[in-house]
């Protein structure tokens, strides 16, 4: 038998061999960090809170090796896909946008995750620090189902300069003096009030300060309460400034018109959301910015009520990734990312007391004198004390959408606001019944 | 006496007042078009400037921020479906037209009248059906989704279409092909369809439109991928306000492929909307 030549590796190989078997490590290694640990995808309306975000993305998927795909959208278009997506339970989305009216709903059946589980994990997040009215519409009992971004609490903005010149030293306080004070600016080129066409958020307004109320006790009795003097009074009084006080087609002003009338100087008193307010001084699109203050809404009877919307996000219970899910919300609504985009990117309607209470935050936002996170703070706290439940009742959006059918056709001229109330309770009493809600009344 | 009263006073007023109103009329129904191309020219500010001018420099930024922005992708995503949803619907269409036009079956008018079963209905009772379906075979927000629902909508209107022109072309011209020695394929291309030339692009006009102004089946069958410009404008609305330079010149360029194709067959067209109007 012949003896099989022994194979010596030499040096050269083995060198070779040795840079060969490194480069395909170091290879692996970086296709291993250009690998994203997760991608996870998710959706929201297009806002200065989702700019900031997408700006500061890059950061968060460094650290965390997770990408994220963030699908911006119009807040019509939103309202449609979240809707879908989460109703047929596709998963296609990790996180979505919890838009407040919707949140009845979606927690109703069982589309959002508890957060619990994560938060008590993660104690950083702080969840105390979200003040009380911004956290409440995503909480049933003791379990938090979504984290909130944007709370746009109702402000009055007004034209300071044109207020003077009519005597007033500050802007009305009551909303009987709103209604005398509107008579007497409005002329044909500068209406007395004007507000945004999303009614059932800015009519309340009015209501709840007499001392109304869309329902006798949500969420534990529904019972509609559209037609008591409380209701026929404000209704009244809020079409009115509509129909005569307003810029033409009143009821009918969407927030973009509204910000474009504030622009030229077509009306000297506005109320709609505090996240608004950076774009009715935006020195870019008006020349009359300077002119312009803020103040708190006006009070009623019973009190000062103003409303508060707020959106948050989301894990979908049927998504596959909620670790990585949570970590981009952890991150999203995390205090330093708040205050960035608090600072660099506009959103003045933070959740957050210790970004209000920020140094450069109440530098950057104090208008003419107005401490403006001070009010938006102020309004938070006072929602806080429950008094907006009646918006997050699963049934609410088919009965927003009837309000302002009603309040639209009375400022229209095309019923009385006893026939148009009367309607509404009607058609909000058989809605209801339909839909199988706690009725006491 | 009836040529000096033909043109006399009352004739002269009508030649200038006729133009007149038509000129009128134009300027009305067209203003608004040009208002949005304005617009999508000018600064927001310069567009809400109380009083308004008329001559300000144009400014090209809202297309470069355009873009800049996913809109170009769902632009090539309204092309790439609306053109093969059309070639499709024609490609389809026209031989089953033609089919329902010549052949004399019994049950020829039952099945016409079935053909226009998807469109018995308006698109959102189909909405939730067809993203249930789709989401099992994994066809949403994909562009093969959205070009078969729209084939599925379009081949009613170019069966219908095109079988009132067939219908109005004497049978004798393919009878003439016949006894020359063409066959029916022969017949149907070299003589039948050149004669309904008109007819063909007043259809693939249509059938062009009804997929590229889609809102509603994009804003539900699609995400990111395979969105479409209608449904990418709208979200130009953001929460805290509108975009309203990027809206009117999407808007504009929305609109410019439909001007070309629609000037580019103006002659078929109007002569096909002619003949459809009288036949069928």
């Amino acid at each position: 038998m012949q003896a099989r030549p022994s194979r010596r590796i030499s040096r050269r190989q083995f060198v070779g061999g040795g840079l060969a078997a490194g480069a395909v490590l170091a290879a692996g290694r970086i296709a291993a960090a250009q690998t994203p640990r997760a991608t996870i995808k998710m959706m929201q309306v297009s806002h200065a809170y989702s700019n900031g975000l997408n700006a500061q993305l890059s950061e968060f998927e460094r650290k965390t090796g997770i990408k994220v795909e963030i699908d911006l959208m119009s807040f019509p278009v939103l309202n449609q896909r979240a809707d879908l997506e989460l109703a047929s339970g596709s998963g296609a989305y990790d996180v979505i946008q919890m838009i407040f009216i919707r949140s009845g709903r979606w927690i109703r059946a069982g589309w959002a995750e508890p957060l619990n589980p994560f938060l008590a994990k993660d104690k950083d997040v702080d969840v105390s620090d979200f003040v009380g009215g911004a956290v409440a519409p995503f909480r049933r009992g003791e379990t938090i189902y979504a984290l909130p971004w944007l709370a746009d609490s109702t402000v009055a903005g007004y034209r300071a300069d044109i207020l003077d010149k009519a005597g007033y030293a500050k802007p009305p306080d009551t909303f009987e003096s709103l209604q005398d004070m509107a008579a007497k600016i409005h002329t044909r080129e500068t209406a007395g009030f004007v507000t945004q066409d999303n009614l059932h958020w800015i009519w309340p307004n009015w209501l709840i300060s007499y001392g109304g109320s869309f329902f006798a006790h949500a969420p534990d009795d529904l019972t509609p309460r559209f037609d008591t003097p409380e209701a026929m009074k404000t209704a009244e009084m809020f079409t009115t400034l509509l129909a005569k006080y307003s810029p033409p087609g009143g009821a009918k002003l969407n927030s973009a018109v509204v910000h474009a009338i504030m622009h030229q100087g077509k009306a000297a008193y506005y109320l709609d959301g505090f996240g608004n307010v950076q774009r009715i001084i935006d020195t870019t699109k008006t020349q009359l910015a300077d002119r312009m203050a803020f103040a708190n809404t006006p009070s009623g009877p019973k009190g000062h009520f103003p409303q508060l919307a707020v959106h948050g996000y989301l894990i979908n219970r049927a998504s596959k990734k909620k670790e990585a899910a949570w970590e981009f919300i952890r991150w999203a609504i995390g205090k330093e990312t708040m205050l960035k985009n608090a600072l660099e990117h506009g959103h003045m309607a933070c959740t957050r007391s210790w970004v209000l209470n920020h140094p450069e935050v109440k530098k950057k936002f104090t208008w003419r004198g107005s401490d403006m996170p001070a009010l938006h703070e102020a309004v938070m706290k006072r929602a806080g004390d429950g008094y907006m439940a009646f918006r997050t009742i699963p049934q609410f959006p088919p009965i927003g959408d009837r309000v302002i059918i009603a309040l639209t056709a009375i400022a229209s001229g095309q019923t009385s606001v006893a026939d148009g109330m009367k309607a509404l309770q009607k058609d909000a009493e058989s809605l209801l019944r339909k839909e199988g809600a706690p009725m006491k009344g | 006496m009836w040529s000096s009263r033909r043109g006399g006073p009352r004739r002269a007023l009508a030649r200038v007042l006729y133009p007149a109103a038509v000129g009128g009329l134009l300027l009305v129904v067209l203003f608004p078009v040009l208002w949005l191309v304005l617009f999508s020219l000018r600064t927001e500010l310069e567009s809400f400037r109380m009083p308004p001018r008329l001559f300000v420099a144009p400014t090209l930024q809202n297309y470069i921020d355009l873009w800049q922005s996913k809109f170009l992708r769902a632009f090539e995503n309204s092309a790439v479906t609306a053109s093969t949803t059309t070639v499709l619907s024609l490609l389809l269409g026209v031989p089953a037209a033609y089919a329902l036009s010549r052949a004399g079956f019994r049950s020829e008018r039952l099945l016409s009248l079935w053909v226009l079963a998807t469109r018995m209905a308006p698109p959102i009772a189909f909405g939730i059906p067809f993203f249930l379906i789709y989401k099992e075979l994994d066809l949403i927000d994909t562009r093969l989704g959205l070009v078969v629902i729209y084939l599925s909508f379009n081949l009613s209107l170019v069966i219908w279409m095109m079988r009132a022109f067939f219908d109005g072309l004497p049978r004798s011209l393919e009878e003439a092909a016949y006894l020359d020695g063409a066959g029916v394929l022969g017949a149907f291309m070299r003589v039948t369809l050149p004669l309904c030339a008109p007819g063909l692009a007043t259809t693939a006009i249509f059938c062009f439109l009804l997929s590229w102004n889609d809102f509603f089946y994009s804003l539900i069958l699609t995400r990111s991928d395979a969105l479409t410009a209608p449904v990418a404008i709208v979200n130009f609305m953001n929460y805290e306000s509108w975009e309203y330079g990027k809206i009117s010149a999407g808007a504009t360029l929305i609109m410019l492929p439909v001007v070309a194709f629609s000037l580019a067959v103006r002659r078929y067209l109007i002569r096909g909307l002619t003949a459809g109007a009288v036949k069928g």
